[in-house]
């Protein structure tokens, strides 16, 4: 099959990759039905996790693997799980992006990965404070389009 | 987006912070309203923002939604 990174992304991919810290799982949630982007992205996290060996991915059916779907809350398909990766276990880290990343999101994904990679928000203490103490569960759904 | 992905990790018990690509999910876009991009729905809809707004004020949204 055709690659859908060519060399010279790759090598800015590496270049990125070079920085991360800890290890990453990308959890690709597909669905064989009504899913016009799953193969296509499914490819694009496979070519990624190729890169750097601190980065894995794991494809999970969204009606197969429906345990895994709700542990994780995913219920669309595409959906990637951005999660840590301490040893053998893979810590939920409530990051998710429903869709193929491409354009900026392809970027976006990529400071994801170092974000989660960094184990550290990099947010103020007041704010971390606020967010640690919350009474309520908070549910943020970023809507963006392909650039 | 970075941003919410940000605030999730500080406490992912409690908070989960989806990226959603409008054009591929058009009903959820409509469900909730969502005219300009990037726009942040905050618990389906208690509160919104509109564009990529820094830190204090996104939280500031958070904070008026929650309550």
């Amino acid at each position: 099959m055709e690659k859908l990174l060519n060399e010279q992304v790759i090598s800015q991919v590496k270049q990125a990759f070079a920085q991360m810290k800890e290890p990453v799982q990308m959890l690709l949630f597909a669905s064989r039905e009504n899913c016009e982007y799953c193969a296509e992205t499914r490819q694009l996290l496979e070519e990624l996790a190729a890169v750097d060996e601190k980065l894995g991915v794991t494809v999970y059916d969204l009606q197969d693997n429906a345990d895994v779907a709700a542990q994780f809350n995913v219920d669309k398909a595409p959906t990637i799980v951005i999660a840590a990766k301490d040893g053998e276990q893979v810590v939920n880290y409530g990051i998710q992006y429903a869709g193929i990343p491409s354009g900026h999101e392809f970027g976006v994904l990529i400071n994801d990965i170092l974000l989660v990679s960094g184990r550290d928000s990099g947010l103020s203490e007041a704010v971390r404070d606020f967010l640690k103490h919350l009474e309520k569960p908070l549910h943020l759904q970023v809507f963006v389009t392909p650039t | 987006m970075l941003l919410a992905h940000q605030i999730a990790m500080e406490n992912p018990a409690m908070i989960r912070a989806e990226g959603v690509e409008a054009t591929e999910f058009p009903d959820l876009a409509n469900q909730f309203n969502v005219r300009g991009v990037p726009q942040t729905v905050i618990n389906a809809g208690s509160g919104s923002v509109v564009g990529a707004v820094p830190e204090p004020n996104l939280i500031a949204e958070i904070k008026r939604a929650l309550n």
